[in-house]
């Protein structure tokens, strides 16, 4: 088999992380539309589970047309709807017609990845090296990051779909002049549904990590985008370690079944914070991004491995990677919303303990209650950052003392419910990262290989 | 090292280090990590030793809320942001289904709760707590309604209560 140009290799790589790692791209700017488009949580989760849903739904099907249209034309119509998608998001000024949008660039996005791994073999010349490359372009694809607003992530992706698209276009041209398409039409095999099954749970659970840990950063303790995005960074950078350990180990149910306990531990971690500390978020982010590389890499090679045609089973690993996504979303979202309205009706009432039962003297205290009040209802069903309300300070010093430590208590209390709040829902996704290793374990005893 | 022994090592390493990591946070109190939970406005709370009419009154105003959240079977915090505006006590007193003389009526209890609590600490003389009883139970609703408008007008109500008997008040202060 001939060696593909690299330029070609290099835009069918962009092309796959392009694609799957829109949702760890996008996750980053959902707090911003949250805002912007004034929405509700549960609203602006559909910005993802939209997007991942038509992909569920629309792999396999777009992998059937790849091969009976030729991957070339797929993949080069399928990129530049996504990039057209892609400046129909950046232009919405409504969430319908953002999800609207989000659709269409799914439809191209299905297109486009299923296509490029038909012709994935044939470029990099073998078929685990084409998974690894697929199994780690989203973890890479993780690192970027928004840079001025939500829009600006959507129309990034315009010319690096655009960019991805031209290379293949000779592909494409060669297989409208010559009529023969790369892919051999050979009897699809069944599908490794265990393989698959284990790779929806533990994408659900990862997604779900992604997904709160970006609005516990943003919504709970106020990180600006900018910053939330480069803690979330940790875990796509630990994921190329794990990617390197992987390598190591020839075992994929080893890898498997490791990735899948380091995900589900490193979501326990998550689920029990002792503080509302940023750096108390990179050892479990560490233990999930080891995880994930090494369970999604293991999973992905098994589901593909020996299977033919590659873009039939790729379109079923990528239908279960994203069907995993929504479940996770769909799955942590009310109990997550409930618990932070909950968890802030704590956060007030102990705050209000600490207000009265303060050494701060009785009139400054009636003072500060009124202006906490406004504070609260300025920030309209959020966790608050109280400071603004303490300022300015008082003039005598034992009096200021007092405000001062005050204030700290009471942002205590705010912070502690605003951690708390996620806490359920990284323990349900923990366990359902965990429910993987059944599929994995069941897989051994049926002697599947995995 | 074989490839087994490789994923043995592999897999026995990942759940050490999903438990240590389980382990640390749940030791550093990971799972306690929570607002502090509100007593119970039933039972007795420590009365401070105020010096000053102002931080009698406010000691007062706040064994009166306790009191008074006893009775509504709320807790105290939610009683007094209840009390912050009129606003605020309507939105509290249609999710608890109150009326403002039920409401009233649980101030008024409040306020003889917190002249038993003073007297109970001994800040407060028997000799004054007894009138002051008195005065508190010929509140009507009305007068009571008014008293809890809001905190400021609860402080300042209480301190008016108190005011008249400030010179025996000091006077009997410990």
């Amino acid at each position: 088999m001939s060696a593909a140009p690299r330029p070609r290799v290099a835009a069918l790589a962009l092309a796959v992380g392009l694609v799957l790692a829109d949702s760890s791209i996008v996750v980053l700017a959902l707090p911003e539309i949250y805002r912007e488009l004034d929405t509700s949580v549960s609203g602006v989760s559909w910005v993802l589970v939209s997007f991942n849903l038509v992909m569920a739904l629309a792999a396999v099907p777009a992998a059937h047309l790849a091969r009976r249209v030729g991957p070339g034309r797929t993949a080069a119509v399928g990129l530049a709807v996504f990039a057209g998608a892609g400046l129909a998001c950046a232009a919405s000024t409504q969430l319908s017609t953002l999800l609207a949008a989000r659709c269409v660039q799914a439809l191209g996005g299905a297109a486009a990845v299923t296509a490029v791994l038909e012709l994935l073999p044939a470029t990099v010349g073998s078929e685990r090296r084409a998974a690894a490359l697929w199994a780690t372009a989203g973890a890479l694809g993780g690192l970027l990051t928004e840079l001025v607003s939500w829009q600006s992530i959507f129309l990034l992706q315009v010319p690096l779909a655009l960019a991805a698209a031209v290379p293949i276009l000779a592909v494409a041209r060669h297989e409208a002049a010559t009529g023969i398409i790369s892919t051999e039409l050979r009897r699809t095999g069944r599908p490794h549904v265990l393989a698959n099954l284990a790779l929806a749970m533990v994408s659900a659970a990862i997604a779900a990590a992604l997904f709160l840990l970006v609005l516990l950063l943003i919504e709970g303790w106020r990180l600006s985008p900018i910053v939330a995005a480069i803690v979330v960074s940790a875990m796509p950078a630990c994921a190329l370690l794990g990617a390197r350990l992987g390598e190591t180990v020839p075992s994929a149910r080893a890898r498997a079944a490791a990735g899948t306990i380091l995900v589900s531990g490193g979501l326990g971690g998550l689920a029990l914070l002792p503080k509302a500390t940023v750096a108390l978020t990179l050892p479990p982010q560490a233990l999930v991004g080891v995880g994930l590389a090494l369970v999604l890499s293991a999973l992905t090679e098994t589901a593909l491995g020996g299977r033919s045609p590659q873009a039939i089973h790729g379109g079923w690993t990528i239908s279960s990677r994203h069907a995993g996504v929504v479940i996770g979303i769909l799955a942590v979202t009310p109990i997550f919303t409930h618990d932070i309205a909950q968890q802030r009706s704590d956060a007030i009432d102990a705050g209000t303990a600490v207000v009265l039962d303060s050494r701060v003297s009785p009139l400054t205290k009636l003072d500060l209650a009124g202006r906490i009040e406004s504070r609260l209802n300025e920030e309209k069903g959020k966790v608050p950052t109280i400071g603004p309300a303490f300022e300015p300070l008082p003039e005598d010093e034992g009096e200021r003392a007092a405000v001062v430590q005050l204030r700290e208590e009471l942002q205590d209390q705010l912070n502690r419910g605003a951690t708390h709040a996620f806490s359920p829902s990284f323990g349900i996704a923990a366990l359902i990262g965990l429910l993987a290793l059944a599929p994995i374990g069941l897989a051994r005893k049926e002697q599947v290989p995995l | 090292m074989s490839a087994a022994r490789r994923a043995q090592v592999l897999l026995g390493g990942s759940i050490v280090a999903a438990l240590v990591l389980v382990g640390v946070y749940l030791a550093a109190g990971g799972a306690s990590y929570a607002p502090a939970k509100t007593q119970d406005p039933c039972k007795a709370r420590a009365w401070r030793s105020p010096e000053g009419l102002a931080q009698i009154a406010e000691q007062f105003s706040l064994s009166a809320l306790d009191g008074a959240a006893c009775k509504l079977g709320v807790s105290r915090e939610a009683l007094a942001q209840a009390l912050a505006s009129p606003e605020a006590r309507e939105r509290f007193a249609q999710r608890y289904h109150l009326s403002d003389a039920q409401i009233a009526r649980a101030v008024r209890a409040g306020l003889l709760r917190a002249v038993d609590d003073a007297e109970r600490a001994g800040s407060l003389s028997p000799l004054i707590a007894g009138p002051l009883r008195e005065t508190l139970r010929g509140i009507d609703l009305e007068e009571a309604i008014e008293l809890i408008d809001d905190a400021e007008s609860l402080l300042g109500k209480v301190e008016g209560i108190l005011g008249p008997a400030q010179e025996l008040l000091e006077g009997f202060l410990p």
